[in-house]
């Protein structure tokens, strides 16, 4: 569903991905593993179109990405959820959700993206706790609750592909097994997960295929069992 | 009394303009982070659109009822006019230089300010314009033993209605949402599916609106005249300032205060009047440097 073809990306003068290749099938969790600085969050923010490719393509659903505006991208059926979890800090919970309401709709509608049921009711079900927030503003959420609204925000959407940026990063130990859950519980709707993450362990765990990903190049494909068995793999990824 | 009744509604009649100004200016900068220097010109444009075609539709001698109402409903043209040429100078003049350090945009919206300032030389001349017939039309109402001409409590409404249409349209309506969330987060809300671009067109022309609004709504008082633009972009920030750039209650709080000021400085202190104003500016950002309702 999503293929990326040998990218080149630069921040600024920075050049940060070298001919980048991957694909995420269909109701895939895909793990993007590196240490701190590879180039993982380059790559989600290539696929959602906030930097511009020098080299390569993205296709997603047989459709060329390359040069689109990412809402264009969201319109299409990409969520996101950033590293720092981007919540609106004025606006309140419920208006952070309305705002992705609105377009999943009308994809729901189009009969694009994941939506075989309403996508209010699939982002409750993903995270329940949300319900609790909504008249809270954006500023007053912790940082595991902040996570939660990102991501039933980015389900809101109905999306078939969702890209996590470090969605397990800096939480309670209790919380990560709760976020463990619930990607589980989103792709049994049928909807495909990229992910970023530091921790081989955590992406081993979750993940049915893995790239380790070293400045910004690809040095591993394959199941989670072999990155854990490569020890070169496992040695780039703690430095 | 009397006299103290006619000051405060001159204040408010100040006041109501004023607030139609920075609240637009407030708006453009709480979307767009853009200082638009050129956007008491934008108000002075509204005056001169609004008055040019009052006049030439009407005249300039006065009428009867239906005259008076024609005149009324062509006066928000000059609102429009503004919106329209703010929806065009948005996406070619201001949009290829977001990118760049924000210096480039206080550059090019002063040049702005020059290059319209000479073109309304240009086309209206150097004589005021003004819209009177209207506010004679309206006659006046008796305070005391003074009169009050009857079209500056209009102003007044305008304003007050602006400022809560302002208020329900950015807290209670989905393209207020739509607006906060962009101005808060731009590449979220655009990761969120919102066509950021468009949302940024719309701000500045409802921000280049209120100008105009501004405008258009004072021309029957007082005439459009050459230079009234870069008084009024003066005053404008020093409400802003008081009342914090970005925030609409800061607008319509800031106004009402210098208008006040501004109002009992030219009756009790009219040599420092100004520098009154200038000195609240100066004690509220020693105090308070987002201004009195603005957010670090």
């Amino acid at each position: 569903m999503l293929e990326v073809n040998a990218i080149d990306t630069f921040r600024g003068p920075a050049h940060i991905l070298h001919g980048v290749s991957l694909s995420v099938g269909a109701k895939e969790v895909v793990c993007l593993v590196g240490r701190n600085g590879a180039g993982k969050t380059t790559i989600i923010e290539s696929i959602m179109g906030f930097l511009p490719l020098k080299a390569g393509r993205i296709v997603f659903h047989g459709e060329d990405l390359t040069g689109m505006p990412p809402h264009e991208r969201a319109k299409r059926g990409i969520g996101f959820s950033p590293e720092d979890c981007g919540v609106f800090p004025e606006l309140t919970v419920g208006e952070n959700l309305m705002i992705s309401r609105w377009l999943g709709e009308k994809a729901a509608q189009r009969g694009n993206g994941s939506a075989r049921t309403d996508p209010e009711t699939q982002a409750y079900d993903v995270f329940p706790e949300v319900k609790a927030l909504l008249q809270r503003q954006g500023l007053h959420l912790s940082g595991g609750q902040r996570k939660m609204v990102a991501v039933a925000r980015a389900m809101m959407l109905s999306p078939s592909l969702l890209l996590l940026d470090e969605a397990f990063e800096g939480l309670a130990p209790v919380v990560v097994n709760r976020f463990t859950e619930a990607v589980m519980k989103i792709k049994a709707l049928g909807v495909s997960i990229l992910m970023a993450e530091s921790h081989l362990g955590a992406a081993s765990r979750i993940g049915d295929r893995l790239y380790a990903i070293d400045r910004g190049e690809i040095i591993f494909h394959g199941p989670p069992k072999d990155a854990l068995a490569n020890q070169d793999v496992v040695k780039a990824l703690r430095g | 009394m009397t006299i103290f009744i006619i000051q405060v509604l001159n204040s408010l009649f100040y006041a109501a303009s004023l607030f139609l100004i920075a609240a637009g200016l407030s708006l453009i900068y709480g979307v767009m982070r853009i200082v638009n220097l050129a956007h008491g010109t934008f108000y002075a444009l509204g005056a001169y659109v609004s008055a040019w075609a009052v006049g030439t539709a009407f005249g300039h001698a006065g009428g009867g009822g239906w005259h008076l109402m024609g005149q009324l409903l062509l006066l928000p043209i000059g609102a429009i006019a503004i919106a329209a040429v703010g929806a065009v100078i948005e996406p070619t003049l201001l949009r290829p230089l977001y990118r760049r350090p924000e210096e480039y945009l206080l550059l090019i919206t002063f040049g702005l300010l020059m290059v319209l300032e000479d073109s309304m030389k240009l086309i209206f001349g150097g004589t005021p314009l003004s819209a009177g017939t209207i506010m004679d039309a309206m006659g006046s109402i008796p305070i005391g033993r003074l009169l009050y001409p009857t079209y500056n409590l209009v102003v007044m409404a305008v304003g007050l209605g602006a400022a809560i249409g302002l208020w329900w349209f950015i807290y209670r309506t989905r393209f207020g949402v739509i607006l906060r969330a962009t101005s808060q987060d731009r590449r979220m809300a655009a990761a969120l599916g919102l066509n950021v671009s468009r949302v940024y067109i719309q701000a500045f022309a409802i921000g280049c609106f209120m100008a105009g609004l501004g405008g258009a709504v004072v021309v029957p008082a007082q005439a459009a005249v050459l230079g009234m633009g870069v008084d009024a972009l003066i005053l404008a920030f020093v409400v802003v300032v008081v009342g914090g750039l970005g925030s609409l209650e800061g607008a319509f709080i800031g106004a009402l205060i210098v208008s006040f000021v501004r109002t009992a400085g030219i009756q009790f202190f009219p040599e420092i009047e100004l520098a009154v104003l200038y000195l609240i500016a100066a004690a509220v950002l020693l105090v308070r440097p987002t201004g009195l309702f603005g957010r670090a």
